[in-house]
């Protein structure tokens, strides 16, 4: 089973869906649990893309056709993991700012995130600052994920952030925030809890940040 | 003017003790002259007003026309929104691009979009009545980039790998756009054009070369019968492409900032001579975030660091948003001339 597991992972790093599903499908018949296939096949070939993408050795298309190829698994999985009563310990929610339509570094984050086994619910792009109270109030996540691709649109995490405190949930979530102009010194004024520079630094730090919670 | 001008002219400067200055400004423009993006973009007259406004104010060497990745691709007919304070985008499209509908793109005259025009006249203003000492510049989306715009850019980032055919036959339909578009602007009386591809920076090196950076080599050596400078611009960390941004054969590369991973150091030593290095004040960090006194401290920094290299032309790492601050617009030139 160790083999199969090790090519699944194999696939995944080569974006292969239609392989990856097939070898998925494979390991169940032959008596492998779903959660035994996500940590040891999909969360191992991802921490690869996480970990090459990070070294500037894979890039944005192949790591979301990894992604992809991930997700495609999960469908599978996914019901399986449910009936067994397997949570994730970790949920993330994740959006990009209000007037900012710029989401496929968003996208891959979540995607990334839930390669290392967060459950993650992704509301998209243009999300008001409103609409991210709501989500926290909705799915109570662990990790809120903030994007912003341009410089307009990244002043409203300081307002996002300020309406969280004002109702009373900054104590209930840690925030990272990330995109093009994001600077750590950004994350820190703003009172974030964090800052990544791409999406395999993010699963780092988000695991940093919740381990010291 | 004529091919390879900014460089001959930032040597001329260097040897002088001068730098060429050019920040990427325009947005800031409204602050002086009270108008918004919304209208400037659809208003020949008030994009001038700003234009002439930077001008008069700033002095710099050159002078860009408001950068607006929307303009071809609203041209050829993408849906697009225009908040009336941020800059216009195009939200992804729902339904998959298809080969076939390449036929419909292609009807389209780009020369006949009304906002396009108002670019056109906006240059031909600039050229009229700014001060023909000072440069003027305009922008032109990349052939990746426009793809992108029009294929949304996680598909065309998945193109890449898993439909090629139907994103080279975009790119090359975006790159004869592009080619269209600088010929207007050279005409309009447009002296550097610069091509932004921002969308490229997320590819790999093989990708970059195989989708932007052919296209664009192709492009500029068929610009070669124009006098137009050609800069090409790639906001993010672009080291790992810097060596095809230079095979393209433009006349400049503009880079972003330290910030994002860009060590203009490590370019200016691979660039020639006769191609400048344009860059790169952090946008964010430095110009909206930070104070004049900061601003001062950060162009006199890069203007050391950068001291040796006579092809070198002070700029910020990308456009600036309108929020930045005008104090610090003015510490920015006040820097560059006293250091230069």
């Amino acid at each position: 089973m160790k083999e199969l597991f090790e090519s699944i992972a194999g696939q995944i790093v080569a974006g292969d869906s239609d392989k990856v599903v097939s070898l998925t499908r494979e390991a169940l018949e032959k008596g492998a649990t779903a959660e035994e296939i996500l940590n040891q096949g999909l969360v191992s070939g991802m921490d690869v893309v996480g970990e090459r993408f990070a070294a500037m050795d894979m890039f944005i298309p192949e790591v979301l056709v990894a992604a992809m190829a991930m997700t495609d698994a999960l469908e599978i999985l996914r019901p399986l993991l449910t009936a067994a009563g397997i949570k994730s310990d970790n949920r993330l929610v994740i959006g990009t700012m209000e007037g900012d339509l710029h989401d496929i570094g968003q996208r891959l984050v979540g995607m990334i995130f839930e390669g290392a086994a967060f459950e993650v619910i992704n509301l998209g792009a243009d999300i008001k600052p409103q609409a991210f109270v709501e989500a926290i109030k909705k799915h109570k996540p662990n990790l809120l994920g903030m994007s912003a691709m341009l410089t307009t649109t990244m002043l409203k995490m300081d307002e996002t952030i300020k309406l969280i405190e004002s109702e009373g949930l900054r104590d209930t979530v840690k925030i990272m925030v990330g995109g093009a102009p994001i600077s750590p010194d950004y994350a820190e004024k703003i009172g974030a809890d964090g800052y990544a520079p791409n999406a395999a630094t993010a699963v780092k730090k988000a695991r940093e940040l919740l381990a010291s919670v | 003017m004529y091919r390879r001008e900014l460089a001959e002219q930032a040597g001329n400067k260097f040897k002088n003790n001068e730098r060429i200055i050019a920040p990427l400004v325009g947005f800031p423009g409204f602050t002086l002259t009270g108008s918004t993006v919304k209208v400037a973009t659809q208003n020949s007259r008030e994009h001038y007003k700003a234009m002439k406004a930077l001008v008069e104010q700033y002095s710099p060497d050159v002078i860009f026309q408001l950068m607006d990745l929307t303009l071809e691709a609203n041209a050829l007919g993408r849906f697009t929104l225009f908040p009336v304070r941020d800059p216009s985008s195009i939200p992804t499209p729902e339904e998959s691009f298809e080969i076939a509908d390449l036929k419909e793109l292609k009807k389209i005259d780009i020369a006949a979009d009304s906002r396009m025009q108002g670019y056109l006249t906006t240059m031909k203003l600039m050229a009229e009545e700014l001060p023909k000492d000072v440069l003027r510049a305009s922008y032109i989306t990349g052939p990746f980039t426009l793809a992108a715009l029009i294929l949304g850019a996680e598909r065309a980032a998945m193109a890449t790998i898993r439909k090629k055919d139907t994103l080279h036959a975009l790119c090359e339909f975006s790159v004869k756009i592009a080619e269209k578009y600088m010929r207007l602007q050279i005409d309009a009386g447009a002296q550097v054009l610069c091509i932004l591809e921002p969308t490229g920076g997320m590819l790999s090196p093989q990708q970059f070369q195989e989708f932007s950076g052919d296209y664009i080599k192709g492009l500029i050596e068929r610009m070669k019968d124009t006098a137009a400078n050609i800069v090409l611009h790639i906001c993010g960390n672009t080291m790992h492409i810097i060596d095809l941004m230079l095979e393209t054969g433009a006349d400049g590369i503009s880079l972003d900032s330290r910030e994002t991973g860009v060590d203009l150091v490590v370019v200016a030593e691979k660039t020639p001579e006769e191609v400048v290095v344009i860059g790169n004040i952090s946008p964010t960090e430095i110009m909206l975030l930070a104070g004049p006194g900061r601003v001062k401290s950060a162009v006199e920094e890069l203007m050391d660091t950068m001291k040796t290299y006579p092809n070198f032309i002070l700029s910020t790492g990308c456009d600036l948003p309108q929020a930045v601050p005008l104090e610090n617009l003015s510490a920015f030139m006040e820097a560059g001339r006293e250091s230069r």
